[in-house]
């Protein structure tokens, strides 16, 4: 299934491990993020895994936090909004940044790369930043897409804001803001494609659709996998949305509309570090299942693979 | 495809999942104590122990940048103090990050800023509580009772807990009823007295003037604005973390009844008065709006653009059947002296010159609940000849009839009416309908952060 | 480079245009909205057409007021993004790309539990991450220096990712066996021979971190006590809690008004685009490289 030429297994697992010997350089490579990764990664999701199985007293409390947690009035729907939201990002995440990536790629370098640029441009307003955009672009009477706004019948911002419509509110700003990014990512790992292939491919007939289809993005089905997994977590972790389009409606989000909100007003409101960390681990397990799911499906861990 | 995957190496994964896994649920069942989040404390200790004070030491000041400027005149004023000025958000529109530093601090133990400033009126709360209150209470030799009996009466309400005071306050937010006198006079109307002939006039003028407005139910502070001055027992304190939530109560569903009636006519409108639509298309519409004093310069004059000699205030609104007329209070900020402050007698200083000194307050940007400088402060109000009439009278009688059984919680009531109410009057409902899921959404909340609730 | 295609039909162009049109709009709408803003004065942001242009000389009125704001501290806030970021920037191209490669075209014990905890440790929420972070930082008396912020801030697994994945699919291994079979040590191989190849990856995992790393709002508040450390996100953040928009408390006479946010917010995202243009000229020339690569 292998398509790269160049990747072709000539040497097979031990072939390569003999001229590869297992040695010290990996080590070497690795060292300095290692160290990183203990400090800040491992360590604390250590203690943040210990606060979520014990008490403000440092007793052991075993699924107490989770099964309390889990009573809480606000998990239910927190749970819920994030379920409704992840179908309705990921489907648009996935198809339309591998589309447009699909379409960048391969026109003239110039209109390419402007594109590129304008469609990254939002990703640049990530942060706190964005908060006076929001305030103006959610109300119909000044907004400059007003009139779509109102072509849907929303002519107030409290309309807009509707609870009903949150899920693909968030999704279009979250779109808005994360796609630029992928979508280079996207082109990057289409360009890594030799245009060999493409072209031999050409010449056997192939059309546009079964280029993409069998070869470019079957080629950059690690890239897709990887997206697809971090894209399932910040799902899952959504929270600078809301947060912002709450800050620009005077709070007509409630704060605990995503669990990660929910794990914050836990920590930081109520002062119980211990319920947050056990709804965090909820969502890293949930997290770790999609990924599970992905890396066996895809090999994302296996090399020579395109 | 899979097959490329080494079995081996799949197999030690899951191994070694399995083994994660197998730790981490042992643990998890290896319960020895409950699970439940420290019970708050529910009585401070009787008396304040300050820490060893060190004389002449730095303190450490945390405002917003409103009020840094103030800071810093304190500053050049008392050249000998030593102070560190640090800006923050000052947990404006509705954050919480005072609250999550200070969390953060009591955990390692060191960095509390000898003085805050937070313009959430909730803070006290939170503060007031806790093995190790962050908030000294002031009334214990930390700022002398003279100097705090001269707060406008009831003022200090959102401070006191458990007999203490924890903080005082910076500036009131008296609700009063704001009318553009100018469109008033050339209707012909009168100024109401009651909210019995409030209404009629809402309702009088759907039908002479349409499209003119009387007032908003979808602001956050709506409910403080209209139910508190109802008297509605949504938030009466019965007790250190009890609260009574009544929102079926007669005080409540007369003030629903009454918006909801001109609602449905269209004198009141179901947005906000800070959302860009309703500054472009209804502020010029506005005759009368009940709300806060802050609402003269910051809204008319600030936003609306309303033109000089147009706005005043009238005196709270009252019902015919009561017998005297009491009004609502949204926000005002609070001034904190840590209680892990190794300078209190510079911390109390700095906080006191900062809410009662004519210097600062009289020339501040809201009204200070400090009596003294609130008299300075209206009379440089009245220089300015923006109100169409003196708003002094209105502005002194209104911020001592707060009515004072609506306390201050830990969680905001104007983050539940925002996130609950104002969607469901948003999606046709009336707020009459409304009131028991409101009622629920408070009650959670309470009980959420360890409120008992009846 | 490229060679030339068959023609495409009227039709499939005619759906590209129309698609890229679409999408143009939808991202660059409300940035054009927001440059527009910082032209007008408030009110006529709330009551004139969104698309009007006010005048140049209200962009200086507004540069004025924002730059009076805590006097200029605006400045001190870009500074201090550059010092976190950049100085992340650094460590974390030293750490993550030769990480990135050894995972990729390296042979050693524990490699696929080094991936594994990457991950895991990447899809750990945020939220669960301050408090341990804030007292780790505590426990080795950093808390309150840059460096409480800089190195969370070099810790950047994604990247890692990213290059182990460009490393292990664009690649080959044999290219490596040949240059080991030549004599090459393993520090010459990962220089001489996957360095040159790596432009396009270091450009992407540099871009990602330092705009990352520039946004992040959470962490710098958490650890920095003293506001002359502020980053931008930090700094703008109390620059909205001081206008009476998002601040009723803020009282009257207070400049901050919509058109100071806008272009607040316009400065602050300059240097991010400055990074992209020059990340994406890496880009471009490191897809040259790839192409002769064979």
């Amino acid at each position: 299934m292998t398509t790269h030429p160049a990747t072709e297994r000539s040497g097979g697992r031990g072939g390569r491990s003999a001229r590869n010997p297992v040695g010290r350089a990996g080590y070497v490579f690795v060292s300095g993020y290692v160290l990183l990764l203990l400090a800040f990664g491992v360590l604390p999701t250590g203690y943040a895994v210990w606060l979520a199985l014990s008490n403000s007293r440092n007793q052991l409390v075993g699924m107490g936090n989770f099964t309390r947690t889990f009573a809480d009035y606000r998990f239910g729907p927190a749970f819920l909004h994030i379920g409704l939201y992840l179908v309705v990002w990921l489907a648009s995440l996935m198809i339309l940044v591998v589309l447009l990536a699909l379409m960048l790629h391969g026109r003239m370098r110039r209109t390419s790369t402007s594109l590129r640029f304008l469609f990254y441009l939002p990703g640049a307003l990530a942060g706190v930043a964005s908060v006076l955009l929001f305030l103006i672009l959610l109300d119909p009477a000044a907004s400059p897409v007003g009139w779509l706004l109102k072509s849907f019948g929303w002519n107030t911002l409290a309309q807009v804001n509707a609870p009903g419509h949150l899920p693909v509110l968030f999704t279009i700003i979250a779109f808005w803001t994360g796609a630029g990014g992928w979508i280079v990512v996207m082109y990057g790992a289409l360009n890594s494609i030799p245009d060999e292939i493409l072209e031999a491919a050409r010449i056997d007939g192939a059309n546009t659709l079964q280029i993409a289809l069998r070869i470019q993005i079957p080629m950059i089905t690690k890239w897709i996998a990887y997206m697809l997994i971090l894209a399932f977590a910040a799902g899952t972790q959504l929270f600078v949305e809301p947060q912002l389009v709450s800050l620009a409606s005077w709070g007509m989000i409630p704060d605990s509309w995503s669990p990660n909100q929910l794990s914050y007003q836990y920590a930081f409101q109520a002062g119980d570090f211990n319920g947050a960390a056990a709804l965090s681990v909820d969502l890293l397990v949930l997290g770790l299942a999609c990924a599970a799911l992905v890396v066996f499906r895809t090999g994302l861990f296996d090399r020579d693979k395109g | 495809m899979n097959n490329d995957v080494p079995v081996s190496s799949r197999r030690q994964l899951r191994h070694a999942a399995v083994a994660v896994l197998g730790a981490v649920s042992l643990l998890g069942l290896a319960a020895c104590g409950s699970a439940d989040p420290t019970p708050a404390a529910t009585s401070s200790p009787a008396a304040f122990k300050p820490v060893a004070q060190e004389k002449g030491s730095e303190i450490t000041v945390w405002a917003d940048a409103t009020r840094v400027p103030g800071v810093q005149a304190y500053q050049k004023t008392h050249p000998d103090v030593k102070l560190k000025i640090v800006t923050y958000s000052g947990d404006a529109n509705g954050a919480n990050d005072l609250q999550t530093k200070v969390q953060l601090f009591d955990r390692t133990g060191s960095g509390w800023p000898d003085v805050a400033f937070s313009a959430n009126v909730n803070d006290g709360t939170w503060a007031s509580q806790g093995k190790t209150p962050y908030a000294a209470p002031v009334n214990q030799d930390v700022i002398p009772q003279s100097t705090l009996k001269g707060f406008a009466d009831g003022a200090l309400n959102p401070c006191t807990f458990n007999g203490n005071t924890y903080c005082v306050r910076n500036d009131l937010a008296q609700n009063v009823l704001w009318y553009n006198k100018k469109l008033m006079d050339d209707f012909g109307y009168s100024v109401p007295t009651t909210w019995e002939e409030y209404q009629a006039l809402g309702e009088k003028v759907v039908k002479e003037h349409p499209g003119y407005l009387v007032g908003t139910a979808g602001d956050a502070w709506s409910a403080e604005v209209y139910f508190w001055a109802s008297q509605c027992p949504a938030s009466t304190a019965t007790g250190a973390r009890k609260v009574k939530v009544d929102l079926r109560d007669s005080k409540c569903t007369r003030m629903a009844k009454l918006l909801d009636s001109l609602i449905a006519k269209g004198s009141v409108s179901k947005d906000t008065v800070f959302s860009a639509g309703f500054v472009k298309n209804e502020a010029s519409k506005v005759l009368m709006l009940p709300g806060p004093s802050w609402f003269g310069q910051v809204l008319f004059n600030s936003t609306f653009k309303i033109p000089k000699g147009q706005i005043a205030a009238a005196s709270p609104l009252k019902f015919e059947g009561d017998t005297k007329n009491y009004t609502g209070n949204v926000g005002g900020g609070l001034w904190f002296v840590s209680s892990h402050s190794k300078n209190l007698k510079a911390a109390s200083d700095l906080v006191t010159w900062m809410a009662t000194s004519d210097a600062y307050q009289g020339t501040a940007g809201t009204y200070p609940a400090y009596k003294k400088a609130a008299v300075t402060w209206l009379a440089n109000q009245k220089k300015t000849g923006y109100f169409a009439e003196d708003v002094s009278p209105v502005f002194m009688e209104s911020a001592e009839l707060i009515w004072p059984g609506w306390s201050a919680t830990q969680y905001s009531q104007e983050a539940i009416y925002s996130s609950t109410v104002i969607p469901a009057l948003n999606s046709g409902k009336t707020l009459t309908d409304t009131l028991d899921t409101w009622q629920t959404a408070i009650t959670d909340k309470a009980k959420s952060l360890g409120y008992t609730v009846n | 480079m490229r060679r030339t295609r068959r023609p495409r039909s009227l039709a499939a162009r005619l759906a590209w245009l129309i698609v890229m049109g679409l999408f143009t709009l939808f991202f660059c709408v409300p940035v054009v909205w927001l440059l527009l803003a910082t032209t007008k004065t408030d009110s006529q942001i709330v009551r004139d057409n969104p698309f009007s242009f006010g005048s140049l000389g209200e962009v200086a009125d507004a540069w004025h007021h924002l730059y009076a704001f805590q006097d200029g501290a605006i400045l001190t806030w870009l500074q201090n993004s550059a010092l976190y970021t950049f100085g992340a920037l650094a460590i974390t191209l030293v750490t993550s790309i030769p990480a990135g490669y050894a995972l990729a075209l390296t042979q050693f014990i524990g490699r696929r539990m080094l991936l594994t905890i990457t991950m895991l440790v990447m899809l750990m929420p945020t939220a669960a991450m301050v408090l341990p972070l804030y007292l780790g930082m505590n426990a080795v008396h950093l808390d309150g220096t840059i460096w409480s912020v800089i190195l969370p801030f070099s810790f950047f697994p994604f990247g890692v990712y990213l290059t182990y994945i460009y490393f292990s699919s664009n690649v080959p291994s044999d290219l490596l066996s040949a240059a080991r079979i030549d004599g090459c040590s393993e520090w010459q191989v990962f220089r001489l021979i996957a360095m040159p190849l790596a432009k396009p990856v270091i450009a992407l995992v540099g871009f990602f971190n330092f705009v990352g790393n520039w946004n992040n709002f959470f962490l710098p508040f958490v650890m920095l006590p003293d506001s002359s450390q502020y980053p931008a996100q930090v700094g703008l953040n109390n620059l909205l809690a001081a206008s009476p928009l998002f601040n009723t408390s803020s009282g009257t006479g207070n400049q901050i008004m919509r058109p100071e946010l806008a272009l607040a917010t316009l400065v602050t995202i300059v240097p991010v685009l400055i990074v992209f243009l020059f990340s994406q000229r890496a880009l471009v020339a490191g897809m040259l490289a790839g192409a002769t690569k064979e």
